[in-house]
């Protein structure tokens, strides 16, 4: 596909402004109305999902150019999918995300590049990972657990532990703990150790779709190799790409993909995952974009007049996953859970994503920021997610503004009331 | 990048002028930069013209109080630009009609400054939403008119600037009437404050002690922009007796709201349109409604399942059963402060429904519809639904008038839509399509024909103009004022047979505005049309009310 492939979606934008607020029968408050922040931050109509639509359109007419202020505009969003979502209330012929990641591929296309994400890019190839941390290296979580090692075993259970949580220390005992509740679970567990790659998701996002394919090849030969029926990734950035990109893009994996906090609430169900300490707190559940709105399956692509378009393959973003990571919590005796006003498939983005946090961390704190006021206005003790770049943001956000608001991991709070003696902190 | 490497050419700002709006705001929130201009010039709903892209702004600021407003327009003055004001910005009347304009996006004066909940009034700023305030008045008790355009749109702008219809009219009233006050940034830079607001007694009077310039400053469809910018106002609010929060999950089709004590939901059917007529009159005689509409079961399939209603309307026996057998009807929410009071209304509702051979089904407690619709008719939140079916849509309004004069209304439309989808010149959706509403009980009514068609259809924009000069015709020939008086390209046509209207539109613009800093021309202004792509019928027709109607310089025609 190509940005001329999107000038149906880009011209049908009615310019009714939906996409910048949350669909209005879930508007509660004048404080929690709206629903991006990128135009909440920048204001300009350019930086909503419509005004990104009219430039593309523009570029595509000839009215306007691609340059450096534009290809700023065009990636000056997280990619969060709000926008999009509150569109599909109303639209079947627009797919606004997809228009959002046709610009960010036309913007490499064109040699308009961000500086941060060049690196970013670069760090990848050289390790792997967007962290640019050593590849080496990206094993070391899981000294000691003993896990499979798939590059010489199979298993029945494969877990990508995903960039973030690979190399980040904060986050080192809530990754092991994951895989500590599952190994007590009797899950028969393998991790792909120094030779995980990072799934490729972002670079896709930041435009860069070669890299991302070569990814997704390496990943399917990795799975394959497993033998593993099921993928678990903590990663909701990864799951995203797991289930929507890597079909859409002819890469299937064979196997079943669940974030870990479906895996869990699975075994808890099943029993194997025993809650039977109290955790007594009042907490707020903040949903990941991309486990939510962002974490649809994929099902089809539909290459004809989209006004026709069955309204099963419309990503509206209600597909995603919402209930279980809630089911799994509120299973936790003592955790009471309290909802904030923009929640599911209307949910604000922590700020970090679509390469924000490397290029604009301003932008992306003052986004986590938002979440954090609004978490606190709930009355709530504590901000619970289940991603690790928003856990990330979240806890640098607070540390900055001086918010104090702990903010877990919803597996801390698993591995508290299984019993679990990883350190879960906040 | 410059004009100059890009395919087309536009008007630009000089540097000085640009300066000088970067004083007037900071830097920061001032804007030349073409992709960025552009997203005020794509303005396609409403918008008759199948370009779709209006005149684009040489520059865009986003000032953040009145005072900063006052320093753009004095800068605009300064270096003969002119200004527009644009708040949320839904239809083409947000747009400029000139060259050399500032776009100036009132986004960050977004405010609710106060909800007087004893007195009822609120006092926002323009950038604050219809579902914004809503959600607030209702945790007090209170509610707030919102317009048919949708709770995304601005209350202040409908209220001081343009239109202000709504299905909630028959209790809240209409945009203008609610204005109680509002602080006016003049084309000059002055600031004028009126109402009671301007002896400094508070904002809750519109006509005194104070001046009452209501009729100057927006008139009946307002002045779109045309005569200064809107910085402040209050609005009058209502009584809500629902609860603080209607607690509705999902978010449009899927929605669910917990039907609250108190509340109905009532879809009533009539055999025919005299039986509903006076069930209509002596429903606003009862005072009953809290919403009311006309209900075309085809619009409403239309609206919510377009992909059904394309299926069924090539079966002629369900094409009859929704645009002949259910044609006549009404949606009514009842909201009572108790228990015997909506007990009372539903009793009225009842018999003034049976006694005309109608029939109603109460649906909030008793079936699905009302927990579904109930969020869509209370926060208006189901309108941009139209835009489903073929992704635009525009309409046919003719001057708000009795019920009875609205519902021909509605009867001519239907048949000039019909030719229309006839031809493939727009969207079948049954022909009958109306937004209606009632205003202060049944004093008058509101009726726009909406129409559909395909945005991307070469056919479809072929037919906006010719639609647009022909509704126009029809509303004259039924002697009410066409959707086109605000509309630059029929004024030359029609104001001379409307007293030349738009004449003492241009003295007061030129009194308030010497230097005519402010775009006129949604106000005013007249431009060419080009008539010869009209139907040679509906062109006779207009030639012969033009000869018979046009007014001379001594008066009216005899």
């Amino acid at each position: 596909m190509a940005l001329a492939d999107y000038k149906r979606d880009m011209e049908g934008c009615s310019r009714c402004s939906s996409c910048k607020w949350v669909p209005f029968n879930q508007i509660k408050s004048w404080r929690f109305a709206k629903n991006c922040p990128s135009i909440c931050r920048y204001n300009f109509h350019a930086y909503s999902g419509s005004g990104r639509m009219i430039i593309g359109n523009s570029i595509l007419e000839g009215r306007s150019e691609l340059n450096d202020s534009v290809a700023e505009i065009i990636f000056r969003c997280q990619m969060c999918g709000a926008c999009d979502t509150a569109c599909k209330v109303y639209r079947d012929d627009i797919d606004l995300t997809e228009v959002l990641l046709e610009l960010r591929a036309y913007c490499i296309e064109q040699g308009e590049l961000i500086v941060e994400h060049m690196a970013m890019i670069d760090a990848l190839k050289r390790e792997d990972n967007v962290l640019g941390e050593p590849k080496a290296r990206r094993g070391e979580w899981a000294q000691g657990l003993g896990l499979k090692d798939i590059n010489s075993e199979t298993c029945e259970v494969l877990f990508h532990a995903g960039c973030r949580y690979s190399y980040d220390p904060d986050l080192r005992d809530t990754l092991r703990g994951q895989v500590r509740l599952m190994l007590q679970a009797g899950v028969d567990l393998g991790i792909a150790g120094a030779e995980e790659s990072c799934c490729g998701g972002r670079a896709y996002e930041l435009g860069y779709r070669g890299e991302a394919e070569n990814y997704a090849d390496d990943l399917l030969s990795r799975v394959k190799a497993s033998g593993a029926r099921t993928l678990v990734t903590p990663c909701a950035d990864g799951y995203a790409h797991l289930k929507f990109l890597y079909p859409r893009m002819g890469k299937e994996l064979g196997c079943e993909v669940l974030h870990v906090t479906q895996y869990l609430q699975r075994l808890a169900q099943q029993g194997k995952l025993r809650l039977r300490e109290s955790v007594p707190l009042l907490v707020t559940y903040h949903d990941p974009c991309h486990l939510g709105r962002m974490g649809e399956p994929f099902l089809a692509d539909w290459r004809e007049d989209k006004l026709q378009r069955p309204m099963s393959l419309k990503r509206s973003g209600r597909k995603g996953i919402f209930d279980e990571p809630r089911d799994l919590l509120t299973s936790i005796p003592g955790v009471e859970l309290t909802e904030m006003e923009r929640i599911r498939e209307y949910s604000w983005c922590c700020g970090a994503g679509g390469g924000v946090l490397e290029a604009w961390p301003d932008f992306a704190l003052w986004t986590a920021n938002e979440r954090l006021e609004e978490a606190k206005a709930t009355g709530a003790e504590a901000l619970v997610t289940a991603c690790p770049w928003c856990v990330r943001v979240f806890r640098d956000a607070a540390a900055e503004s001086g918010l104090e608001l702990p903010v877990y991991d919803l597996a801390d709070l698993v591995m508290l009331s299984a019993g679990i003696t990883e350190t879960a902190r906040a | 990048m410059t004009s100059e490497t890009m395919t087309q050419s536009f008007e630009t700002i000089s540097d000085e002028a640009y300066r000088d709006l970067e004083a007037a705001v900071g830097a920061e929130y001032v804007s030349r930069e073409p992709g960025v201009l552009d997203g005020y010039t794509w303005q396609p709903t409403i918008n008759d013209d199948p370009a779709k892209w209006v005149k684009r702004p040489v520059a865009v600021v986003l000032p953040s109080c009145t005072e900063e407003v006052q320093e753009v327009v004095r800068a605009c003055n300064r270096h003969g630009l002119k200004f527009k004001a644009f708040s949320t910005g839904w239809g083409v009347y947000s747009g400029c009609t000139y060259d050399n304009v500032v776009q100036v996006d009132l986004r960050r004066m977004n405010r609710i400054l106060e909800i007087d909940e004893k007195n009822m009034y609120a006092v926002i700023e323009p950038y604050n939403c219809g579902a914004q305030l809503q959600a607030e008045a209702m945790k007090l008790g209170l509610n707030a008119h919102i317009i048919g355009a949708g709770p995304a749109c601005s209350p202040l702008a409908s209220a001081t600037s343009g239109w202000g219809v709504g299905w909630d009219g028959v209790y809240m009233s209409y945009g203008h009437r609610n204005l109680l006050g509002a602080e006016w940034v003049l084309p000059d830079g002055e600031v004028l404050r009126v109402g009671s607001l301007d002896s400094g007694l508070g904002w809750f009077s519109p006509d005194g002690p104070g001046p009452s310039l209501r009729g100057i400053m927006r008139g009946s469809a307002g002045a779109l922009g045309g005569l200064g910018i809107f910085t402040k106002c209050s609005l009058k609010l209502y009584n809500w007796p629902g609860p603080p929060h209607m607690k509705t999950e999902g978010v449009m089709l899927d929605a669910q709201t917990e039907p609250p004590e108190h509340m109905r939901f009532h879809l009533c059917f009539f055999p025919d349109r005299a039986s509903l007529d006076e069930a209509v009159y002596k429903m606003g005689e009862s005072e009953l409604a809290y919403i009311f509409t006309r209900t075309a079961v085809g619009a409403y399939v239309n609206t919510f399942a377009p992909h059904l209603l394309q299926n069924v309307s090539r079966t002629r026996a369900f094409r009859d059963v929704l645009s002949k057998t259910l044609k006549w009807g009404c949606t009514i929410i009842l909201v009572g402060n108790s228990e015997d009071e909506i007990v009372f209304q539903e009793a009225v509702l009842k018999e003034i429904v049976s006694g005309q051979g109608g029939l109603s089904m109460e649906t909030m407690q008793a079936a699905a519809i009302g927990p579904m619709m109930v969020m869509n008719f209370l926060r208006v939140s189901a309108i941009p639904m139209v835009f489903r079916a073929g992704g635009l849509f525009s309409t046919a309004l003719a001057r708000n008038e009795a019920w009875d004069t609205q519902m021909d209304w509605a009867e001519k439309g239907e048949k000039i839509k019909q030719r229309w989808i006839d031809r493939g010149g727009i969207l079948d959706d049954l022909a009958d399509n109306p937004f209606m509403a009632l205003y202060e009980q049944n004093t008058w009514g509101h009726c726009e024909e909406i129409f559909q068609y395909n945005a991307r259809d070469p056919k479809h924009l072929a037919s906006l103009e010719p639609l647009f000069v022909e509704f126009s015709v029809a509303a004259m020939e039924m002697c009410m004022e066409p959707l086109s008086v605000t509309d630059a390209r029929l004024r030359e046509v029609i104001s001379p047979m409307m007293g030349h209207y738009n004449e003492w539109q241009k003295k007061i613009s030129l009194f308030l505005d010497a230097r005519r800093a402010a775009d006129t021309g949604m106000y005013c202004d007249e431009v060419d049309i080009d008539l010869s792509k009209i139907d040679p019928e509906i062109r006779e027709t207009l030639d012969r009310m033009v000869a018979k109607l046009t007014w001379s310089e001594e008066g009216p025609p005899s």
